[in-house]
């Protein structure tokens, strides 16, 4: 039994860091995109003699070509980071901050459907000892199926909490639910409660969403 | 070849503005959407010779979007516009009667190439 959701595990992992991938690629695209244009755009000014009386457009279209430039970075950070969670099986990390960067790099998935992904988290909350990355995937397939079943401009809230001595995170989402995907899984329950066993914590489904508990410290 | 009138879609402002004025550099006339309602919209009214149609739009899905488009008026040509892994986006917008496709980011003489070979589409019926 294990063997096989072991088999089935990786197989949804890979498939979980080629969608983060898949996003992340999209996204730097664009930035770039928008970088050669407002370049290629000076360079046909420059080129139509448009220069002098131009100077603030110019200046305009290399504020625009930094602010892409920083926003892409602020993309590969979070990229280097979620690549580096699967360095160790076991560290402590901030939940917020895994979480933060998981919404920002499935950004592109969720607005493809006009849904927000909205964060409310718990400011105060300790780091905990645990597995970060299974804990990404965990809230991952969450999210995925949520974005999969609502309807457009819908929203998911991902909150997170201390409850009884644990960290609970909580994915809510809020919308109509599509008929047609309904029943959709995208990841099978006994993989979720496989890696949850992994990580000493709980899922609890509640409708479309769901309450993962961890506790502070891994056993 | 007349004045072409060209309708860019894409929900990324600053790519999209600044495409716009490097085609007007041109002398092409140009008009902006940033999603599929607002493009759709615009047609009625501006009427373009061409629309240039980025195929990850938010809210109505880009092949929706195109069918949409050919359903009004089938003279209108379109072009995608399209990242590299959209492969299969891409053979369903041809099957679904769009002009050509372009990768994302352009070339502006690839763009402006394949603009021309569809005004010219366009003017033959």
């Amino acid at each position: 039994m294990d063997n096989k959701n072991e088999q089935d595990l990786r197989f949804l992992q890979l498939r979980f860091i080629g969608k983060i991938l898949a996003g992340f690629t999209h996204e730097i695209k664009n930035h770039l995109a928008i970088v050669k244009e407002s370049a290629g755009l000076m360079g046909d000014m420059i080129k139509m003699g448009k220069t002098a009386e131009n100077e603030s457009q110019y200046l305009e279209i290399i504020q625009s070509i930094e602010e892409q430039i920083e926003r892409a970075l602020v993309h590969f950070t979070y990229l280097n980071r979620f690549s580096h969670r699967m360095d160790t099986s076991l560290s402590t990390f901030n939940i917020n901050e895994s979480i933060e960067e998981l919404t920002a790099l499935l950004h592109r998935f969720a607005n493809q459907k006009r849904i927000r992904i909205e964060k409310d988290f718990q400011k105060d909350l300790n780091p905990i000892n645990s597995n970060p990355s299974m804990l990404q995937f965990l809230v991952f397939n969450f999210l995925e199926e949520a974005i999969a079943k609502l309807d457009k401009n819908s929203r998911i809230v991902v909150k997170t909490e201390v409850m009884n001595g644990s960290v609970a995170i909580r994915v809510i989402p809020e919308g109509n639910v599509l008929e047609s995907d309904a029943e959709k899984v995208l990841c099978p329950p006994e993989i979720t409660d496989y890696v949850i066993k992994m990580l000493n914590g709980n899922i609890s489904r509640q409708g479309e969403g769901a309450v993962i508990t961890l506790p502070v410290k891994a056993a | 070849m007349s004045h072409t009138k060209i309708l860019l879609v894409d929900d990324e402002v600053e790519f999209v503005s600044a495409l716009a004025e490097r085609l007007e550099l041109r002398n092409y006339e140009v008009k902006t959407a940033s999603n599929a309602l607002e493009a759709l919209g615009l047609i009625h009214g501006y009427l373009p010779d061409v629309i240039v149609l980025d195929l990850r739009i938010p809210g109505m899905d880009g092949i929706e979007t195109l069918k949409t488009i050919k359903k009004y008026d089938p003279a209108i040509e379109v072009i995608m516009l399209t990242g590299h892994g959209d492969s299969q986006s891409v053979e369903e917008g041809m099957k679904s009667g769009a002009f050509e496709y372009i990768m994302k980011p352009v070339d502006i003489g690839e763009l402006t190439s394949k603009i021309d070979k569809a005004k010219r589409k366009r003017e033959k019926g």
